[in-house]
């Protein structure tokens, strides 16, 4: 059973139990409520500066759909002017493998300690566990994400990891790591994390990071922040390693400035981030700052099942998280409640994508289809037809359906199919339900039909037919 | 897993999902989402420097330029610059300028001469990053970073305030006029990093209240030469 503290520390598949905590829980309400007032209108004030912002995201689109269309091509050229650069490309099937080889890298240069920057590849790849389990410590350096570690905690939203915090709790999370009590103060518990953190950079041997993107031709990753952690991360240590989504590569340089345009404005409503990075290779000999070494790590991790596959488009997501600020779903209940590492309405569809269907059966019906999702989205990804699909998928498997439900499904399509059938049934349904349920609405359906009513009603069926009405209203013969 | 494997899987896929591309707007014209600056480049980026909570001083000449720098060791009082050395920040002769004030100053020069220890230390106890940039973006109120020996990456990063002099040739007006230099620079000459920067140090993870300099400088001024 889930209870209130683990269901922010550990993924599960308990959706509706997290719903109600979710629900419940003040401070996660009051953050939520922040969310379409200021992410949302930032976002869309900031797309207003483009003639078109529409032909902006077409473009995202169509550079998303042709990479995926030569994924293959494009990780050759990749690594081909990594190593170019005298970088290193690795390949990871899967998360284990990702963290082996990681792992392997530190190990062999007798790492202790390493910064990391946020990164949700690695949240999906389960790092942290794996460095701590080899003796290495891992230490996060995005403000939101620190404070989710100490705390054991999960991300809650793909871009502001912690927001589902106030101050009074940071404090409370903080507190026993600064050995004094800290002020419920925002700006004065960033101050304590800078310096904290400092020492961490100043000694780290190694600086772990995810990337936004890579391009393929130059062999260049990008990096998107606002804090200059990244910057720190890749800057200090002597060796840099990035792990990266395979979806992730773009084909030109050329492309990048598309998506420099969208992500920000799509994220937190900026024209660009505050850093961006271009990072192609280590430092060059001459330079006096910046790491000496440069490991690529290509992770695959399912990616190659969904690209396969029906719900390919869902790879074109860029992790900006407007979906999620969008959806009146995610919008009441936060990120945890989704149970896995990806939130809100795209993770509704990769969640069960990556981790199997049948076990996140609830995530596909967390959401109201009501669009707002794609609308929202800088690469229009067609998130509620998605989440139909993966309704189907679960129904055509066993289980999913009660009898009665089912039968009751396919009562009403054999009732649909015979015009006959079709009168006979809404005759009789007028002058049962509809004649007793005067109201309009039914409070409670019978048996195994309940589970509808158990939080919103059902429309009961109007006393009198339509085409009764309309025989009586024009006096004219039958339809 | 093996590289072969692994790229043959991807084959596969790529293939296998070619059947479900998605339908899209192929005729989209060039520059489709260029905005660029509008007026005069340089109090664009003034303007939009400071609406990303920088503080921009536009001047007319490298005097003036020496002046507002003057004002703002003043108002700091460092003790110590972390500076790069650029033809612009020679011409403003910030060497004499540090020196009046008893500054001390590392660059690349005196950095070099350190060990890797002893060089991280003096990069840290900076109390001032003094640079200019490779590019600035008008639309964006952006400085562009591009590292190279005399240019190192931290100096615009590590101390609490960071003040950089920029010109108005410096000056481009979109994103996208960036990447048409990169093209023209050959991508063989692609720096180890570029970064761009935006703004101070930044955070809204708590409550979204915005709070400067939680890695990076809080405080961040350009001055722009017309
Ligand atoms: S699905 Fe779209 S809106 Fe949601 S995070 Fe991904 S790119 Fe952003």
């Amino acid at each position: 059973m889930t209870t209130d503290s683990d269901y922010a520390k550990h993924e599960h598949h308990e959706f509706l139990a997290a719903s109600r905590l979710a629900m419940a829980n003040a401070s996660l309400q009051s953050s939520l409520s922040l969310l379409g007032t200021s992410l949302g209108q930032r976002n869309r004030e900031a797309f207003e500066a483009f003639a078109d912002s529409s032909l902006m995201r077409d473009k995202a689109r169509a550079i998303k759909d042709a990479t995926l269309a030569d994924l293959d091509k494009h990780l050759e050229t990749l690594e081909a002017n990594v190593l170019k650069r005298g970088g290193q490309v690795h390949f990871a099937a899967d998360g284990d493998d990702a963290c082996e080889i990681i792992v392997g890298i530190l190990r062999d240069r007798g790492a202790k300690r390493v910064v990391k920057s946020k990164s949700m590849t690695s949240e999906e790849v389960h790092l942290n566990p794996a460095l701590e389990a080899a003796g290495i410590e891992p230490i996060e350096t995005d403000f939101g994400e620190y404070i989710i570690q100490v705390a054991g905690q999960r991300p809650s939203h793909l871009v502001a990891p912690a927001m589902h915090l106030r101050a009074s709790d940071v404090s409370k999370i903080l507190s026993p790591v600064a050995g004094r009590q800290l002020p419920e103060d925002a700006t004065q518990l960033a101050a304590f994390a800078r310096e904290r953190l400092r020492s961490g950079f100043a000694t780290a041997d190694a600086g772990i990071t995810g990337a936004n993107f890579a391009i393929a031709e130059t062999g260049t990753i990008v990096l998107v922040e606002n804090e200059g952690n990244i910057r720190l991360s890749t800057a200090m240590p002597r060796i840099h390693i990035a792990l990266l989504g395979i979806e992730k590569v773009i084909p030109r340089l050329d492309d990048l400035p598309v998506f420099l345009k969208i992500l920000p404005r799509a994220a937190t409503g900026q024209k660009l981030s505050i850093y961006t990075s271009m990072i192609t290779g280590a430092r060059r000999a001459e330079e006096l700052d910046g790491p000496e070494e440069f490991h690529l790590v290509l992770l695959d991790n399912g990616r190659t099942r969904i690209l396969g596959g029906p719900l390919r488009e869902s790879l074109f997501c860029i992790r900006c998280g407007a979906c999620l600020n969008a959806c009146p779903i995610y919008r009441n209940i936060g990120g945890h409640a989704y149970g896995g590492v990806y939130s809100g309405p795209i993770g509704a569809v990769l969640t069960p994508l990556y981790d199997g269907l049948a076990a996140n059966r609830h995530l596909p019906h967390a959401s109201s289809l009501c669009g707002a999702c794609q609308a929202a989205c800088p690469v229009k990804i067609a998130i509620p037809e998605m989440l139909i699909q993966l309704r189907e998928q679960l129904h055509h498997e066993s289980g999913e359906l009660g009898w009665i439900e089912s039968l009751a499904y396919r009562l009403w399509a054999r009732a649909m199919r015979s015009p006959r059938l079709y009168r006979l049934a809404t005759w009789l349904a007028t002058r049962t339900a509809g004649r007793l349920w005067s109201s309009g609405w039914m409070s409670r359906l019978p048996g195994g039909l309940n589970g509808w009513t158990a939080s919103r009603d059902f429309p009961a069926p109007a006393p009198t037919r339509f085409r009764d009405w309309w025989d009586s209203e024009q006096n004219g013969g039958p339809l | 897993m093996n590289r072969e494997e692994f790229l043959t899987r991807v084959r596969t896929a790529a293939a296998a999902g070619r059947a479900y591309r998605v339908d899209v707007n192929a005729d989209i014209p060039d520059g489709a989402g260029y905005v660029g600056g509008g007026g005069d480049l340089a109090v664009c980026l003034a303007h939009e420097i400071a609406a990303v909570g920088g503080q921009a001083t536009v001047v007319d000449d490298l005097a003036a330029a020496r002046t507002a720098l003057g004002a703002l060791l003043e108002l700091y009082r460092p003790r110590s610059a972390f500076c790069w050395q650029h033809p612009l920040l020679d011409r403003l002769q910030l060497d004499e300028l540090l020196a009046e004030r008893k500054i001390a100053q590392s660059n690349s020069q005196s950095l070099a001469a350190l060990s890797y220890d002893a060089r991280r230390k003096s990069m840290l106890a900076a109390d001032i990053g003094i640079t200019s940039a490779s590019f600035a973006i008008a639309e964006t109120g952006s400085l562009v970073m591009i590292a190279q020996r005399g240019q190192e990456r931290l100096a615009s990063l590590l101390p609490p305030v960071h003040v950089a002099i920029v010109e108005r040739a410096q000056i481009l007006p979109d994103l996208f006029d960036l990447f048409a230099e990169l093209r023209r620079a050959g991508y063989d000459n692609l720096p180890s990093n570029l970064a761009m920067i935006t703004g101070p140090s930044k955070t809204g993870d708590i409550e979204m209240t915005l709070t400067t300099g939680v890695h990076g400088p809080g405080k961040w001024h350009v001055i722009v030469v017309r």
